[in-house]
Formats: C-alpha cells, structure tokens, sequence
C-alpha cells in the first residue's frame, strides 16, 4: 500500500507552493499527506497508525493529532468514527481533488521551467 | 540579362549575410548560456549556418545565371543541395533536445534525418535536374525523381514542421510571462518561416513564387534577430521590456515608521 502515496514527490510539491507563499493546505507536507491517506482509504477507516506511517518523517505524533482536529475534523474534512479511526467526508473528497490538481499544476510547471530553461 | 535576377542574387545575398552574422551573434554569446541550453544552442547555430551556406552557392548561381554560365548554375545547385538536405537534422536535434531534454536520444533521432538528407542527396545525384530555366526573375532547375521530392518533402519538411507546430502548441497552452513567450515562440516561429518556404524556393516551378519565398526566408532571418535581439521599441510596444531596479536597502520596519517621524517633526 505504502507504494501508492510518493512521499518524496509530496514533499517536492509542497516545497514549491511554499516557495510561492502558500504556506498551508497545498504547501504543508502535514496536510498533502493526511489528506492522500484518506483519500486512499475511502469508504474505509483509516488508522492514526497509517497515517503517522507517512508523516512521523516531517511531525511528531501530537502535531499530526492537533492537525487533524484543528483542520480536517474542523472543516469537516474527515470525521472521527473511533478511537484513533478516522473516515473521509465529500468535501474532504473535494479537497483531495483539489490536491491531485495541484500535483499536475507543479508537473506542468516544472515540465515548462524545463523547456524554457533549455531554450538558448 | 535580366534585372530581376540581381535583384535576385541579392535576396540570396542577404539571407546569406544575415544566416551567419545570425549564427556568429548566437555563438559569440554562448558562454551567456547554461550547460542544459548550449546542445539546443549548437544545433540552432549549426541550423543558420546551413541556411547561409544553402544561400550563398544560390547567390552564385544567380549571378551565373545573369551573366548567361549554366555550368556554374547547374553546379552550384548540386553544391546547395548538400546543405539543404541537412537543414533538417540541427532543427529536429534542436525541438526533440528542448521537449525531452535527452541529448542521446535527440541525437539518434535527428540521425535518422541525416539519413533522410542522404538518401534525397544520392537520388537528386543520380536522377540529375532538368535545366536551368532562365526566366526574368530566377532561374530554374525540375529535379528528375519523384521518390527525391517525396523523400524531402516527407522527411525533411513534414515532419520536422509538424514538430515545430507542436512546440509551438506547446508553448501557446501554458501561462507564461509575456516576455518568455516573445522570447520561446518567436525564434520558432521564424525558424518555420525560414524551413517552410525554402522548402518552396526548392521545389517550385514559378519564378514569382520562388523570389516571394526568398523574401519571406529573409523576412524569416530577420524575425528571428528580432526574438532574440528585440528593439527598445519593440520591447515597449508589446510590454515585454524587462524592468531596470536596485533593491531597496533599508529596512520594511523603518518604511513605517518614515511616516511617523515626520508627523512627530511637524508636532514638535
């Protein structure tokens, strides 16, 4: 399962919106990962453990804990099912579409900033 | 002895002279680039010199034919053929290069054209050329082989076009600023405006048609001077100039409070 969310090209993503000030949702490793492990999980529970299985490189337990309260159950995102269970809601749906559309916007960036880059 | 054909002659002339100070202004500024944009560089170096030296037997050949020597004309048309069949190769190197980025790969692909161009030079050699045709404008020549002519206009024309229209696409579909899509759509445009109508200078049989293709090949020289080398004039009438500044040295923190010090200058 672990080979379906690219860690590595998440971070890159999100470094990139960061590098344009946008320090939250698309530009925050937290929530880019939070929000594809409940996306992947649809229609399922997805474990605290699953999640901190992708973030425990970038936060500790109780920001992950914090984020998911503050941000996804907050705005209705994902709703808390059990003790440490957690399902995704439409809307959080519609925010991990968003996120699928940010990924292709930082390809076809990067794809361009290489084309003109290697344009004499 | 006609006037229209020193007018011809100095078409040719001109594009010769414009191909190579182009390719010259393009090298000498070479060290200015990047290491991921000297291939493309090269090749689009490569790719006006080709064009100079297709033009410069041509002008030969026109003046051979104001001063009546179709021997010199008949043997600078087979000494412009050599370059011409190779235009193709630096400009498929140069659009495969910026779109993948592989220079083994662009490489290999453009030797297929390399191909291409010899196999058109070896039927044009073999099959001759009837002529020259001295008409008041340009002189002439039919090439003798149905298979050469589908064989350029196939392999040399269609595709590497056809490549340029999608770079073109390409560059059209993407959000850009307005100066990098002066400076990345304008040499393409240029280069197939150059390839598109020496492709007509080579293969018509009407005079007019073939001195009309020759001005737009140099019209064609001189846009492409343009992208790379654009007029204050230019650059303001399209809003693509770039804008000269210096930082700001001072602090934001002291900017806010510039206002304040005076306001406490005025109550004092």
């Amino acid at each position: 399962m672990s080979d379906d969310i690219d860690v590595k090209l998440e971070q890159e993503v999100a470094e990139f919106y960061q590098s344009l000030g946008i320090h939250q949702g698309p530009g925050d490793i937290q929530y880019r990962l939070i929000l594809k492990v409940l996306s992947r999980n649809e229609g399922k529970v997805t474990e605290f453990s699953e999640i901190r299985e992708y973030t425990d490189k970038f936060a500790d337990k109780g920001s992950i804990g914090s984020k998911m309260k503050t941000v996804f159950q907050l705005e209705g995102l994902a709703e808390k099912v059990k003790r440490g269970g957690y399902i995704i809601t439409d809307k959080g749906l519609t925010a991990s579409n968003f996120l699928k559309d940010t990924t292709a916007f930082y390809k076809k960036n990067k794809r361009m900033g290489e084309i003109i880059e290697r344009m004499p | 002895m006609s006037a229209g054909l020193l007018l011809n002659a100095t078409i040719c002339f001109a594009i010769t002279i414009s191909s190579f100070a182009f390719a010259w202004v393009l090298a000498r500024g070479g060290p200015e680039h990047n290491d991921k944009s000297k291939p493309a560089l090269w090749s689009l170096i490569i790719l006006w010199l080709l064009v100079g030296l297709t033009y410069l037997p041509t002008t030969v050949r026109m003046i051979a034919a104001y001063l009546d020597y179709p021997q010199i004309d008949i043997i600078m048309y087979y000494v412009a053929a050599v370059p011409f069949s190779f235009v193709a190769v630096p400009l498929v190197f140069f659009i495969l290069y910026v779109i993948i980025g592989d220079q083994r790969i662009s490489g290999y692909i453009s030797f297929l054209f390399v191909l291409f161009g010899t196999a058109y030079l070896v039927l044009l050699y073999s099959s001759g050329v009837i002529g020259p045709t001295i008409t008041p404008l340009t002189s002439l020549f039919t090439i003798n082989s149905d298979i050469a002519i589908n064989i350029y206009l196939i392999g040399l024309f269609v595709i590497p076009t056809a490549m340029i229209i999608g770079l073109l696409f390409l560059i059209f579909l993407q959000r850009m600023p307005k100066r990098l899509r002066y400076r990345t759509a304008l040499p393409l445009v240029a280069i197939s405006f150059v390839f598109d109508f020496m492709l007509t200078d080579m293969i018509t049989l009407d005079d007019a048609m073939q001195l009309a293709a020759r001005i737009f090949v140099l019209i064609g020289t001189v846009q492409a001077f343009l992208a790379y080398f654009p007029p204050m004039t230019l650059q303001e009438k399209l809003g693509i100039q770039k804008y000269e500044y210096n930082l700001y040295k001072k602090d934001d923190d002291q900017d806010f409070d510039e206002d304040d010090e005076e306001e406490a200058t005025i109550n004092v």
